[in-house]
C-alpha cells in the first residue's frame, strides 16, 4: 500500500486548505445555531426592532410609548438624522419614531404627528404605521372635554383575537430542520471546495513527469497503482464528508429525530460522490496547480451562489435557476429543502446527481484516454 | 530617478508575467462580481408582496378586509384551508368567530392578527362610530431604503482594494536571495533594498489601481450598479485599501521562508477571512459583529474600507472618515517599518 500511503501524506500536507475551510464552516454552523430550535407549539406575536425619541414627554405621547414598548423590542437610538438613516439602511432597527415637541396638538388637530424613518419596501413597514394610526385613532375618539382617556385607549388595546397553530402532518420540527437545511446545503460549498484543491494538488504530485516515469519502471502494477490512488481520493472524500455528518450530530444531536436526518445523511454522501466524479474530470484536465486553485475556488463559490446555497432558490431569478440546473449542487439543495414522505417524493433530483457523476466519470475517462495516447 | 523608472519597469513585467497575479487581482473579483450580482439582485429588486388571506365564504368581514391595500381575500371551502396553510398558499384563515390559523408564527401572520385585533378593540373601546376618523394619517413619512445587500458589493470593492496584498509578497521575493534567483542576483549588484521596495510599491500601487478600476468599471457600466456618488472619499480610501494591502503584502513576504504560493494562500486566506467579517458572504455577519463586538468593525481594515464606502456614498455620512484614515495609515505605517527592519542587512552565508 505504498501509493495508498503517500497519497494520504501528500493530502495531509495540504491541512491547511482543509482546517481553514472547515474550521470557517463551523464557526458559521456555531453562530447559526444560536437561533431558536425549540419545537412551536403556539403562535408568538414578531416583535419589531423600534427606536423612539419622545420630544414631547406628554401624558398622550408617554401613552404611545408605552403601547409600542408593549409590543415591539425598543432598541436605543439618537437624535441625529444620519445615525438613524445607518440604523434604518443596516436593518438595526425596522423603524425609527420621532415624536415632536407639539404632539398633542397635531393630533387634536388630525395633522402629520409622528415621523417615522423606515423602508417602504418591507412588510414591517405596515405593522409599525399601523400600531401607531391605530393608537392615535383610539385616543382621538376618546378625546373630550380637552382631555384623552388613555385608560379606556390602553383597556380596549388589551383585547386581541385568538390564534391557532395548524400542526403539520409530518414530525418535523421546522425551527430545527431549518438549521440542518442550512447547514448541510452549506456543506456542498466546503465539499467541492475542498475536494478540488486537496485531491487536485496531490494529484498534481503524482502526476509529475518524473514520478510517472519511476511509476513506470517501478514493479507496481498500473491497475494497482490506480486502485491504490482511488483508494487514496475516497479515503480523503470520506473522511471530510464524515466530519461534517458527525459535526452536524455533535452541534445538534439531540434534535436529529425531530428532522429527517437519514435524508440528509444520504443526500449529502450522493453528492459527496458526484463531487468526486468531478475532481476526476478536472484532474484529467489539468495538472496545473494554480488553474485548480482557480476552479476550487471559482467554482465551489460560484454554484453555491446561483444554486441557492448561500441565497435562497426562491429569492434566485429564473434565469439563474435554468444555468444551475446544470450543476449537482442545485438538485443537492433542492432535496434538503423538499419535506418528504419517502425518496420516491426527490427520486429525480437523486437521479440527476448520480447522472452527474456519470457523466464527469465518463468525459473524465475520454480525456484519460487521450493523455495516455499522447 | 532613472533607476527608479528602470526598477519600476522590471518589477511591472516580471508581475504582469505571473498568471496567479493576473487571475486574483484581475478575474476573480470580477467572477465574484457577477455571482454576487446574480445571486443578489432579486434581493436587491424587492418588492412588497401582498398578504395572503383565507376566509370562509360567510365571513362577515370580508368588506372591511377587502378595504386593506395589502392584503389577497380567497374565500375557502372550510376542508381546503388546511392544505393550504400547509402549502403555504395562504398565510392565515379567519373563521366567522375572528379566530384565526396559521401555519407558522411571522411577521405577515402577526399584520393579519394585527388587523383582527383592531376589529375586536374597536368594539371593546365602546364609542360611537364617527368618532373614528379613518381618513386621517398621522405619520409623516422618511424614507430610507434599508439595502444592507448593497454592503457586499462595497466589501467586494474594500477585499480587491487590500489586493495589493499579492504584488507586495511578491516584490518581496525579488529582493530576497533566499526566496527567488532575481533576489540573488539584486543581492549581488549595488541596488538598494529600500530603492528596490519603493519601486515594487509604485508599481504594485499601479497595477492594482488598475485591477480597482476594472472592477469598478465592470460593476457601474456592465452590471449598472450606481455605487459612487462621492468619489474623493471613496478614492481616498480606496487608494489607502492599495497600500494597506501592499503593506500586509511585504509584511506577509518578508515573515518566513516559505515559497510564494504558501504566501499567496495565506494572504487570500487573511483578507477573506477580514472580508467575512466586513459582510461580504453576508451582511447578517456585520450586523452581527456591529452588535456583538464593536471594537472588530473599528479594527478590521475591511470593514472600516467598507463602512466609509457605504457611508459616504449612499448615506451621504462623512462623520468619522479621519478616524477610518488615521487607523488605517497607522497600520500601513507599522507594517512597512517592522518589514523593513526585517530586510534591512540582510545577509546570507550561503543559499
Amino acid at each position: 500500500m505504498t501509493v495508498y500511503k503517500y497519497f494520504i501524506k501528500v493530502a495531509l500536507k495540504n491541512k491547511g486548505v482543509i482546517l481553514s475551510y472547515t474550521i470557517l464552516f463551523f464557526i458559521l454552523s456555531v453562530i447559526n445555531g444560536s437561533t431558536n430550535t425549540q419545537r412551536e407549539t403556539n403562535f408568538t406575536e414578531s416583535k419589531l426592532d423600534i427606536g423612539i425619541i419622545d420630544n414631547s414627554n406628554s401624558q398622550l405621547s408617554r401613552g404611545l410609548v408605552n403601547y409600542l414598548e408593549k409590543n415591539n423590542n425598543i432598541i436605543s437610538t439618537k437624535s441625529d438624522e444620519k445615525y438613524i438613516k445607518e440604523q434604518i439602511f443596516l436593518q438595526i432597527a425596522d423603524g425609527v419614531i420621532v415624536i415632536p415637541e407639539n404632539f398633542e396638538d397635531k393630533v387634536i388637530n388630525k395633522e402629520k404627528a409622528v415621523e417615522i424613518y423606515k423602508d417602504d419596501r418591507k412588510i414591517e413597514t405596515y405593522q409599525i404605521q399601523n400600531q401607531i394610526n391605530k393608537f392615535i385613532l383610539f385616543a382621538n375618539a376618546t378625546y373630550e372635554d380637552g382631555k384623552f382617556k388613555l385608560w379606556n385607549v390602553n383597556d380596549a388595546l388589551d383585547e386581541k383575537v385568538d390564534v391557532n397553530l395548524v400542526i403539520s402532518d409530518n414530525n418535523i420540527n421546522q425551527r430545527i430542520n431549518n438549521w440542518f437545511k442550512t447547514y448541510f446545503n452549506f456543506t456542498s460549498y466546503i465539499i467541492l471546495a475542498i475536494y478540488i484543491s486537496v485531491i487536485g494538488f496531490v494529484m498534481i504530485e503524482f502526476t509529475d513527469e518524473e514520478i510517472e516515469k519511476r511509476r513506470k519502471i517501478s514493479s507496481i502494477k498500473f491497475l494497482k497503482f490506480n486502485q491504490q490512488m482511488y483508494l487514496g481520493q475516497l479515503t480523503i472524500a470520506g473522511f471530510q464528508t464524515l466530519v461534517f455528518i458527525l459535526g452536524s450530530i455533535i452541534l445538534k444531536g439531540k434534535y436529529i429525530g425531530e428532522v429527517d436526518f437519514f435524508k440528509y445523511v444520504f443526500n449529502t454522501i450522493v453528492f459527496s460522490f458526484s463531487a468526486l466524479c468531478f475532481v476526476f474530470l478536472v484532474n484529467n484536465i489539468t495538472s496545473n496547480r494554480f488553474v485548480i486553485s482557480g476552479i476550487s475556488t471559482v467554482l465551489s463559490l460560484g454554484t453555491s451562489f446561483i444554486s441557492g446555497v448561500l441565497v435562497p432558490q426562491e429569492i434566485l431569478g429564473e434565469k439563474v435557476l435554468t444555468i444551475a440546473k446544470f450543476f449537482p449542487t442545485y438538485y443537492f439543495v433542492k432535496i434538503n429543502e423538499t419535506n418528504i414522505k419517502s425518496f420516491l417524493d426527490v427520486k429525480y433530483e437523486l437521479f440527476m446527481q448520480i447522472l452527474f457523476a456519470m457523466a464527469f466519470l465518463l468525459v473524465g475517462l475520454y480525456f484519460s484516454k487521450a493523455k495516455q495516447k499522447q | 530617478m532613472k533607476n527608479l523608472f528602470r526598477n519600476c519597469l522590471y518589477i511591472g513585467r516580471n508581475s504582469y508575467r505571473d498568471k496567479s497575479f493576473l487571475f486574483w487581482v484581475l478575474i476573480y473579483p470580477l467572477i465574484l462580481a457577477m455571482f454576487f450580482y446574480i445571486a443578489f439582485s432579486g434581493v436587491m429588486d424587492m418588492e412588497l408582496k401582498n398578504i395572503d388571506v383565507g376566509i370562509s365564504s360567510e365571513s362577515s368581514i370580508e368588506f372591511v378586509l377587502k378595504e386593506v391595500e395589502f392584503l389577497n381575500i380567497y374565500k375557502l371551502p372550510e376542508h381546503e384551508v388546511k392544505e393550504r396553510l400547509q402549502n403555504e398558499e395562504i398565510e392565515g384563515f379567519i373563521d366567522d368567530d375572528l379566530n384565526l390559523f396559521v401555519k407558522k408564527s411571522g411577521i405577515r401572520q402577526t399584520i393579519i392578527k394585527e388587523i383582527l385585533d383592531q376589529i375586536k378593540q374597536m368594539d371593546s373601546l365602546n364609542v360611537p362610530i364617527e368618532n373614528f376618523d379613518f381618513d386621517v394619517d398621522y405619520i409623516l413619512d422618511k424614507n430610507q431604503k434599508a439595502d444592507t445587500i448593497i454592503i457586499v458589493f462595497y466589501s467586494l470593492i474594500a477585499m480587491v482594494s487590500a489586493y495589493g496584498i499579492f504584488p507586495g509578497i511578491e516584490v518581496t521575493s525579488f529582493i530576497q536571495a533566499n526566496l527567488s534567483n532575481i533576489g540573488q542576483r539584486v543581492n549581488i549588484t549595488p541596488l538598494k533594498k529600500i530603492d528596490f521596495l519603493l519601486s515594487g510599491t509604485i508599481v504594485s500601487l499601479v497595477l492594482n489601481l488598475l485591477a480597482n478600476g476594472l472592477l469598478i468599471g465592470f460593476m457601474k457600466y456592465v452590471l449598472k450598479l450606481d455605487l459612487f456618488t462621492e468619489i474623493k472619499y471613496s478614492l481616498i480610501f480606496i487608494l489607502i485599501g492599495n497600500l494597506f494591502g501592499i503593506a500586509l503584502g511585504i509584511f506577509i513576504g518578508v515573515s518566513s521562508k516559505q515559497n510564494e504560493n504558501v504566501k499567496t494562500i495565506l494572504g487570500i486566506v487573511t483578507v477573506l477571512i477580514l472580508s467575512f467579517f466586513s459582510g461580504m458572504m453576508s451582511p447578517d455577519i456585520k450586523i452581527m459583529m456591529d452588535q456583538k463586538l464593536p471594537i472588530m468593525g473599528k479594527l478590521n481594515p475591511i470593514s472600516i474600507i467598507t463602512n466609509n464606502l457605504y457611508k459616504v456614498n449612499l448615506l451621504g455620512n462623512t462623520q468619522n472618515t479621519l478616524e477610518g484614515i488615521i487607523i488605517l495609515c497607522i497600520y500601513c505605517m507599522v507594517l512597512s517599518l517592522i518589514s523593513y527592519g526585517v530586510l534591512r542587512r540582510k545577509s546570507y552565508d550561503s543559499i
